[in-house]
């Protein structure tokens, strides 16, 4: 990379590509690694911040306080409605562990994003995929279920062989599919655009005297899109769990 | 009910308040109502033009997927 003389190598989708730790087994790589770092950093956090729950809390209590009630109030009980509690354990679990694994991404030292390998948000969507579906089939039945999804109420009968196959294909493709590849496709272009301006930059700091001048802008909007990258990660969390959440809610709801 | 009271409810919101404001979060559900209607039928439109050696279906196919997709999004969230 920084061979005086060899050309700049862009980043590719070879640099999410880690190579094991010990030996050649595909389980012991990096973002396995962060994988269990990130539970055993979320276990420790929590298990501290309700250790001495107080009146008065700890900045720390208040930390995860607010956290959790962000996810019980706003995500649990304002979209999925009464019977929400029962779903917030899973919620609040699937929020923290795809922000914690998201902000990994611009954790110096750590600096990759778990979710930018395309199998975590794959599992984590097919989770809400069983979730919801079996909320729905056990709050409806089966056929209760499917009679809602494939016919809308207030429709001719002939536009039903338009919409019929579109309300099965959202249900059971497009809505996995979406939720796995938004969080993959943002997390992947987000780590992606970072080492464009901040490998850039460190090529152009060993070029030329010219380049060299020109280096600290890179890394200066390398740092601006650190923040940037940060709002994302947050966002992409939060989205990830508002739709796990709105599917629930639309398979507990009766109104169709 | 004193004028005290009904503030601190109001601002803990009973725990019934309405299940989901559509608004909210259906922006990001809309997508795959979208998705699915280009996908199916523009899908079906590249398969029958494969079938009978033709190009216009795909087109036919595409835009009838987005209207229909439209009127999917209206009957779900639009029509309250």
């Amino acid at each position: 990379m920084n061979v005086a003389g060899a050309g700049f190598e862009p980043p590719s989708s070879a640099d999410f590509i880690f190579s094991p730790f010990i030996g050649q087994s595909a389980y012991l790589t990096k973002p396995i690694a962060l994988v269990f770092l990130s539970v055993l950093f979320i276990s420790i956090f929590f298990i501290v911040a309700a250790k001495k729950a107080a009146i008065v809390p700890s900045r720390l209590q208040f930390a995860g306080e607010s956290l959790y009630g962000f996810v019980r109030n706003d995500l649990g009980r304002d979209i999925i409605g009464p019977e929400f509690i029962r779903f917030v354990p899973f919620l609040f679990t699937m929020f923290t562990f795809v922000l914690v694994n998201n902000i990994f991404g611009i954790v110096p030292f750590l600096q990759f994003p778990t979710m930018s390998r395309f199998s975590f948000p794959v599992v984590l969507s097919v989770l809400t995929f069983v979730v919801f579906h079996a909320t729905a089939i056990k709050h409806k039945g089966l056929g209760g279920y499917l009679k809602e999804i494939m016919f809308m109420p207030g429709v001719p009968k002939l536009v039903y062989i338009i919409l019929t196959p579109m309300e099965l294909m959202t249900f059971f493709f497009t809505r996995p599919v979406t939720l796995a590849v938004r969080l993959f496709a943002n997390m992947f272009a987000g780590h992606l655009l970072l080492l464009v301006f901040i490998l850039g930059g460190d090529h152009l700091l060993h070029g030329a005297i010219g380049l060299k001048l020109v280096s600290p802008f890179a890394f200066t909007i390398g740092i601006a899109l650190t923040f940037f990258e940060f709002l994302v990660q947050c966002l992409q969390a939060y989205i990830f769990t508002l739709l796990t959440a709105l599917y629930i809610a639309g398979a507990l709801s009766d109104e169709h | 009910m004193s004028a005290i009271l009904r503030d601190a409810m109001s601002q803990q919101g009973t725990p019934e308040s309405g299940p989901k404001n559509p608004g909210d979060g259906a922006a990001w559900s809309i997508v795959s109502y979208l998705l699915s209607g280009l996908i199916f039928w523009g899908g079906a439109g590249w398969l029958l033009d494969r079938w009978l050696g033709t190009k216009v279906f795909i087109l036919v196919g595409l835009i009838l997927g987005a209207g229909a997709s439209l009127y999917l999004v209206w009957l779900r969230y639009g029509r309250q």
